[in-house]
């Protein structure tokens, strides 16, 4: 199993608020991470530092070995991190195809001159672009949504759609936010097959999630996080059986 | 004749100026006063080259136009990279700044104006070549933007202002869209001041007051924000609308303070009404 993603002594506060407090952790390709832990345990801030939307106080972040603290948050995407966000944020005036469209790693259409002057490899490029979004959506059952405004949706179908335009991003990592709240039924079971064969095509996936059983499903590993802290890693059940988590998690 | 023919030349350019506008603050979601700057900008470069070098009229109007894009950077470059909000505000700045510097160097004519512009052509010929030039550039121009709001490069815009977090998330540069928008745009009204300097022939400071920030931006209002063909309705009607109030013989006493507050009425009038202009954005369809 080789390492995707590397996080050494990362640390980050607002003010007196420690939101990364020393966190060292590796996820390697074809691995699922469980990050758990309370509200306000740094989950989120911890992919909003992997992603770049905060820049840390401290220590370094490798993607395939590589420092990437010095790209700014749009490169990061570019080399190859995809992230979900907890409120989905899709583009609310756009419809399904064109949230995805906009969301691969290589946007041809970011450039006015080539808009204008591109000519056929601009439409070709359009064109493969649209098929991949198209073979996303179908394994989510999702192909007849194609042309549907993304606020049409119900929420359980955007959640999928933030996932799909998640997954044009083709790069190694790919960080989850409680993809399973306000989820239920078929989609819940979409979403776990999907997650599972993104990891089995060779990405490192991290997700956070407060549904314990989802993580026991489907985490190689999982990782506990309380005050901006890595408590404990370890594989599921251990994680689950350990008394520093039961206390911190449930407050017994 | 000679009436309209100058309605029509005017119509060009405000309609250039709205639908110029409209890309920055419609489409892109930056707001920023300083459009009639750059419409001074480029009207300035253009009548400047024309007076003391002799520069050929269509090659003084391009310069004027790239005068003005250019110029856009210092403005936007500062003002982006800290955060959108300060757009508007350095803009301001920008606006009266420049107008100050144009009001008190000679070489711009002060406040008194700026004369001597060389005339080419003349008779009624000229009025059928301007006032047709004049709707090109304005059809060329609004044809331009729409065919980039529409293509993958206005999706991309769309996305930008949609959700700005997520769209950098993605891999998107947002910094350099909005710059190239905002360059765009200002480039168009440099253009329009080309135009507007060789027919008019005289300029006069006055003329790029922050006040005319405010009529282009009730064209765009009215017109309807983020839909091409809105600002063409609203530029037309906006330039109609007090040409035909004098036609409707009021008595002055009444004509006067409802020329004064016309735009300001219908600012109001279509927020309330019809918040999404006369003509409201298309959905975007893939």
């Amino acid at each position: 199993m080789s390492e995707i993603l590397a996080i050494q002594g990362l640390r980050k506060s607002f003010g007196g608020i420690v939101v990364a407090d020393d966190v060292t952790l590796s996820i390697g390709s074809r691995e699922i991470l469980g990050l758990i832990g309370p509200n306000g345990a740094g989950k989120t801030s911890l992919f909003n530092l992997i992603s770049g939307v905060v820049l840390p106080d401290a220590g370094t972040i490798y993607l395939q070995g590589a420092p990437i603290d010095g790209l700014p948050l749009y490169r990061r995407a570019r080399a190859g991190i995809a992230r979900t966000w907890q409120n989905v944020r899709l583009f609310e005036t756009m419809t399904v195809m064109e949230n995805l469209l906009v969301a691969p790693r290589e946007y041809g259409g970011e450039s006015v001159l080539r808009i204008l002057f591109g000519g056929a490899a601009v439409r070709r490029e359009q064109e493969a672009l649209r098929e991949r979004g198209s073979a996303i959506l179908s394994r989510m059952g999702l192909a007849a949504t194609a042309d549907t405004l993304v606020t049409d949706l119900p929420f359980g179908q955007q959640k999928l759609i933030g996932l799909a335009r998640a997954l044009m991003n083709d790069g190694p990592c790919l960080l989850l936010d409680e993809p399973m709240a306000g989820v239920e039924g078929g989609v819940y079971e979409t979403i776990k097959a999907i997650v599972r064969e993104e990891a089995a095509s060779g990405r490192a996936v991290c997700v956070i999630e407060h549904n314990i059983s989802f993580i026991k499903d489907l985490c190689t590993r999982a990782a506990f996080m309380a005050n901006g802290r890595i408590m404990q890693t370890g594989t599921v059940v251990e994680l689950l059986s350990s008394e520093l988590f039961i206390e911190l998690y449930f407050g017994t | 004749m000679q009436y309209v023919y100058s309605l029509l030349v005017l119509i060009g350019i405000y309609v250039t100026l709205s639908a110029s506008f409209n890309l920055i603050i419609g489409n892109g979601g930056l707001i920023s006063i300083a459009h009639p700057i750059f419409f001074a900008l480029g009207a300035y470069t253009a009548a400047l080259l024309g007076i003391h070098f002799n520069v050929p009229v269509l090659v003084s109007i391009v310069a004027g136009m790239l005068v003005a894009l250019g110029s856009s950077f210092a403005l936007s470059l500062p003002s982006l990279r800290i955060s959108g909000d300060y757009l508007l505000i350095i803009s301001i700045g920008f606006q009266l700044g420049f107008l100050q510097v144009i009001k008190n160097i000679d070489f711009t004519g002060g406040a008194g104006g700026l004369g001597n512009i060389p005339s080419v052509l003349s008779g009624e010929t000229r009025d059928i070549v301007f006032a047709s030039g004049s709707l090109l550039m304005a059809l060329g121009v609004v044809l331009l933007i729409r065919w980039i709001v529409r293509s993958p490069y206005g999706r991309a815009i769309t996305a930008m202002r949609d959700d700005e977090l997520a769209f950098v998330t993605l891999g998107r540069n947002a910094m350099k869209i909005k710059l190239v928008i905002f360059a765009l745009g200002s480039g168009f009204a440099g253009l329009a001041g080309g135009v507007y300097a060789y027919y008019f022939l005289y300029l006069s400071p006055d003329q790029f007051e922050i006040l005319q920030s405010a009529t282009i931006l009730t064209m765009v209002v009215v017109g309807g924000m983020g839909s091409t063909l809105g600002p063409v309705v609203g530029g037309v009607l906006l330039l109609a609308l007090p040409q035909a109030i004098t036609f409707l013989q009021l008595p002055p006493n009444v004509m006067g303070p409802l020329q004064g507050v016309i735009y300001t009425l219908l600012v109001l009038i279509f927020l309330f009404v019809r918040p999404q202009g006369l003509i409201s954005a298309a959905r975007r369809q893939t």
